[in-house]
């Protein structure tokens, strides 16, 4: 085959692409002095063991008021949304994170 | 096409600049594909009698939607016969469903392939294989609509190797998984109608599992569910783990198993599918013992932890018992769960 024989081609896309709404996110804090702590606790093994350190660190450091704790059921699956407000209500700043 | 969907122009002067072209556009699991041309895309989309744009279901996670076109275009690639559309819709939405929880499976470490079990009239319509080879090559249905959910995984719902899909070791179920109920030769209810569907209706299951266990077990009915039993409460699986759950009452995380069992029907003649639930949710168990010595369970071990039986799966609904394979022997297949139940949960949905 030459280049002669080249035909053009329509090919529908396979792929997405993300589709993000805007969001504001929440103003950032200046300081953690006396704030109010929330902790997403993912479930993975020794996750709660670094959490509770790292809570120690903070308290001593920054003088948290108060700590609000919430363990996801599924490491695998989103936090609830009801707690998700429940902590946005309640908390100023909010640690999550992933570990195993 | 649909405003979600983008399409290329792209030439080529033969088959094997079709399929390269393919291959450089970043679409395919490895192997060559069937290139989406907007007219064999819209054959498909026909097929369905469904709208390109209509949304089968959403990825929140990772910020996807996913379309009717969607499914097509990678539904050609795979191979797939326009006929086979319904089908690769229903399993696409039932993997989209919440409570399957797709980012799980897609992204976790343990590599999970998505099990797509056909009931009802559509598998017999289809030519779906539910006998020899049953989870082999060698039939297109079900080379090809397993391989269309991986392509959906892959191109649609972002789940690359390497990328989002995080697998460590994955296994050969990951490019296709998809398998019939041999339901005409059995006197056993179908998958289906025992979650609660008609008989007549078709319907299909999906299940984030890993890759098939073989049992080669043969003789008296109790004889082969022993060594299922045995097979499944093996240490090693997500099952018979601990961590990643909120609830850590039962000590290790439990799950969901797809029990496949082949052969002649009437060596069952005395035994319901619930019975063979019954009688395998009673075994698959360990000592806490060795799953303390595994480090599953992190106290050391005591004198009363060698007679204390940890249950692997929570309730013997938590089993899935599929009558399919080949003729020739009884043997079996276990199939454990990728993850936790509250992970994902398998989600059987009617195919419209």
């Amino acid at each position: 085959m030459t280049q002669a024989n080249r035909a053009e081609y329509v090919l529908v896309d396979p792929t997405t692409e993300p589709v993000v709404a805007p969001f504001d996110g929440a103003p950032r804090l200046a300081s953690l002095a006396g704030t109010r702590l929330g902790i997403i606790d993912d479930s993975k093994r020794n996750a709660d063991v670094l959490l509770e350190e790292l809570i120690e660190v903070l308290r001593t450091r920054y003088e948290i008021s108060e700590v609000r704790w919430h363990r996801k059921p599924s490491a695998s699956r989103p936090a609830d949304p009801a707690e998700m407000a429940r902590l946005a209500e309640s908390c100023d700043a909010v640690i999550v994170g992933v570990g195993d | 096409m649909s405003a979600y969907q983008r399409t290329v122009t792209a030439s080529w002067s033969d088959v094997i600049g079709a399929l390269e072209r393919c291959y450089e556009l970043g679409w395919t699991d490895g192997l060559p594909v069937v290139p989406p041309t907007d007219y064999r895309v819209r054959e498909f989309i026909e097929a369905s009698g469904r709208d390109s744009s209509e949304i089968v279901g959403e990825l929140p996670e990772r910020r996807r939607e996913i379309t009717v076109g969607h499914v097509a275009a990678n539904a050609v690639m795979a191979g797939c016969l326009p006929e086979y559309m319904p089908v690769a819709l229903t399993a696409a939405e039932a993997m989209l469903d919440p409570v399957f929880n797709l980012v799980g499976p897609s992204s976790s470490l343990g590599g999970a392939g998505i099990l797509v079990i056909v009931n009802g009239p559509v598998a017999t319509e289809l030519g779906i294989n539910g006998r020899n080879n049953l989870f082999g090559p060698g039939n297109r249905a079900n080379a090809t609509i397993g391989r269309s959910i991986r392509l959906i995984l892959m191109n649609a719902c972002a789940a690359v190797p390497g990328l989002f899909d995080r697998s460590v070791i994955g296994h050969p179920g990951k490019y296709s998984y998809c398998i019939a109920e041999a339901e005409g030769e059995t006197h056993w209810n179908p998958l289906h109608v025992e979650r609660g569907f008609a008989p007549t209706d078709s319907a299909v299951t999906v299940f984030a599992g890993e890759a098939p266990r073989q049992v080669r077990a043969v003789g008296r009915p109790e004889a082969i569910l022993y060594s299922i039993a045995d097979t499944a409460a093996t240490l090693g699986t997500s099952m018979s783990t601990g961590g990643s759950v909120g609830d850590r009452s039962a000590g290790v995380r439990q799950g969901e198993i797809v029990v496949t069992i082949a052969g002649e029907s009437r060596l069952w003649r005395d035994w319901s599918k619930a019975d063979v639930r019954e009688y395998l949710h009673q075994r698959i168990k360990r000592p806490a013992a060795e799953l303390k010595r595994a480090g599953v369970m992190d106290d050391p071990v005591a004198p009363e932890d060698e007679e204390t039986m940890v249950n692997l799966i929570g309730s013997p609904d938590d089993i899935m018992v599929v009558f399919a394979g080949g003729e020739e022997a009884n043997m079996s297949s276990v199939i454990p769960s990728w993850g936790p139940k509250v992970g994902s949960t398998a989600v059987t949905r009617i195919v419209r």
